[in-house]
């Protein structure tokens, strides 16, 4: 040390000194649960605590900042009894000593059962106790894992429930304190480690007791564990009447303990003998189909077709004999009968009378060509006559003879349309110019009207 | 899925279907004996798992490097 701090050694600043008994304080009182009564309650803001703590002959003074206040599941009020968690601090501007209070708890019945009122609300609001959240207890699993105290007689009523149950059981016991106000985090902790190590099922256990013992299983911290947890979770805690929070966020709920060692393994005799009498069912089911199918391929090869197939024949044959005697008899019948009516007709015709009649038949025929001859011919002689003159008539009207004398047809030059008036035709129009001798192709350039009168020439 | 890797509730599960199927009147020969023989062998694995699990109680502490440590534990002395 230096020589004037030697000289005035026990001489602090008040800063120093709060500074230094601060630093000791919060070292010696780092993490302390104290219990009391809240008095000068005053919430500024809404936001920082400041209270008193006091029991009967003293007090202490509280801070509880917003951050830390903000998830209390309970009002803090004035003349409340609660239990808080914190450090020991000094506020150094007023050398005042304080409790930097990080966590709260409600004490006393009355407290706890409202506290405990809201969180189960606050949880079923969020959707913690929903059954789809719930996973299946595997009915067989490998690894029981279990969060209890190795102390008590709850371990030991679930392992004789087990052995009774499955005598090759296997549990992974985790120890923790099922009492006192750090039992939450240490249940949460166990919940951890059963799940690093790898467990098929994890059963949080506990004996029955009051409310307050109770406390570990009912506080936000150890709802949200389960609630996250991808194993699934027993809660077995206290007597059959006793209803946690953990109760209602696991995935099932064993009354007590030992209703937890029948719910987390089967009942492996009960199993066999199941199993046992399902392969016996099995059995005899396929047994006595096999006999219903026998009995049928036995009634079938016992009909007669196996039996004896011949036999089956030998009806047929005879029908079959029986049908043809029968046909060939019918249609011998037909074939006299038919007979019978050729005979007849035969009978009927006369051979010499039927020559004659062909005789007298073919004058008649030879006189009727001779008359239809001659009456052709003449006929045909007036037609001939009649046609030429026809013919005769129908040159004087022939257009090519006409268009020999010097006429002519005007046409369109490709459609077969004639022209016969000059406003049908157009300036500039193609034509077709047709001649006795052949077709003059020529463009129309001018149109002049005018009527022609019988007499007069061409106006060329 | 093949048996072997059934679970012990999928098997039990998979055994009670065979079971409803072989009573039904209608199910033919073959089928009757395919399901007999996988319903033997459900059956036959799931027993078989009942028995094969070797049984021990461990307590699982943490060591002071933070490792987990499982050991056997003897309750017949209540230890902890």
């Amino acid at each position: 040390m230096e020589d004037h701090k030697t000289l005035n050694s026990n001489v602090y600043t008040v800063s120093e000194l709060n500074s230094d008994i601060r630093k000791n304080l919060e070292s010696n009182y780092s993490n302390i649960w104290l219990e009391g009564e809240v008095s000068n309650f005053y919430f500024h803001d809404r936001k920082h605590m400041y209270f008193d703590l006091k029991d009967e002959g003293s007090k202490i003074k509280v801070v509880m900042f917003q951050y830390y206040n903000k998830d209390l599941i309970f009002d803090i009020k004035e003349g409340l009894h609660i239990l808080i968690n914190g450090y020991v601090s000094v506020y150094e501007k007023r050398g005042d000593y304080q409790i930097v209070a990080l966590d709260a708890r409600p004490v006393g019945k009355g407290s706890l059962i409202l506290a405990f009122e809201r969180l189960k609300q606050e949880l079923e609001k969020k959707g913690y106790f929903d059954p789809a959240h719930k996973k299946k207890i595997p009915s067989m699993p490998g690894k029981i894992g279990i969060a209890t105290s190795a102390g008590g007689a709850v371990i030991r009523d679930i392992i004789s429930v087990l052995k009774r149950r499955f005598n090759n059981f296997h549990l992974v016991l985790r120890d923790v304190n099922v009492q006192g106000i750090t039992s939450d985090d240490e249940i949460c902790k166990a919940i951890d480690d059963l799940c690093e190590y790898g467990v098929d099922v994890i059963i949080l256990a506990r004996g029955g007791g009051s409310l307050e013992d109770l406390w570990a299983f009912n506080t936000k911290k150890i709802a949200e564990k389960i609630f996250d947890c991808s194993i699934p979770i027993i809660s077995a805690v206290g007597h059959e009447t006793d209803y946690t929070i953990s109760d209602f966020v696991a995935d099932k709920r064993a009354a007590t303990p030992s209703v937890a060692g029948q719910v987390v393994i089967l009942d492996k005799t009960a199993e066999t003998e199941n199993l046992k009498e399902m392969r016996k069912k099995i059995k005899n089911l396929v047994k006595s189909k096999i006999y219903i199918f026998k009995k049928e391929v036995k009634f079938l090869i016992d009909r007669k077709i196996f039996a004896q197939p011949r036999t089956m024949l030998d009806g047929f044959g005879q029908a079959a004999d029986e049908a043809r005697i029968k046909l060939v008899e019918n249609i011998k019948e037909i074939i006299a009968a038919r007979m019978r009516t050729v005979s007849d007709y035969a009978r009927l015709i006369d051979k010499k009378d039927m020559l004659k009649k062909v005789q007298a038949s073919r004058t008649v025929i030879g006189n009727i060509n001779i008359r239809i001859n001659s009456s052709i011919k003449g006929c045909l002689g007036s037609k001939k006559s009649k046609l030429r003159l026809m013919l005769g008539k129908l040159q004087e009207r022939n257009p090519v003879v006409i268009l020999n004398r010097g006429f002519a047809l005007i046409y369109k030059e490709k459609a077969d349309e004639s022209i016969k008036t000059a406003a049908e035709a157009e300036i500039n129009q193609k034509i077709r110019i047709i001649l006795g001798d052949g077709i003059l192709k020529a463009r129309i350039f001018d149109k002049i009207y005018k009527k022609l009168e019988l007499g007069l020439k061409n106006e060329n | 899925m093949k048996i072997e890797k059934m679970s012990f509730e999928q098997s039990i599960e998979k055994l009670e279907e065979i079971v409803k199927e072989l009573e039904n009147e209608n199910i033919s020969l073959e089928e009757s004996m395919e399901k007999f023989e996988t319903g033997i062998k459900l059956s036959s694995n799931c027993l078989k798992k009942l028995n094969e699990a070797e049984g021990k109680i461990e307590k699982l502490t943490r060591s002071g490097d933070g490792k987990l440590i499982a050991s056997e534990l003897d309750l017949g002395k209540g230890n902890k």
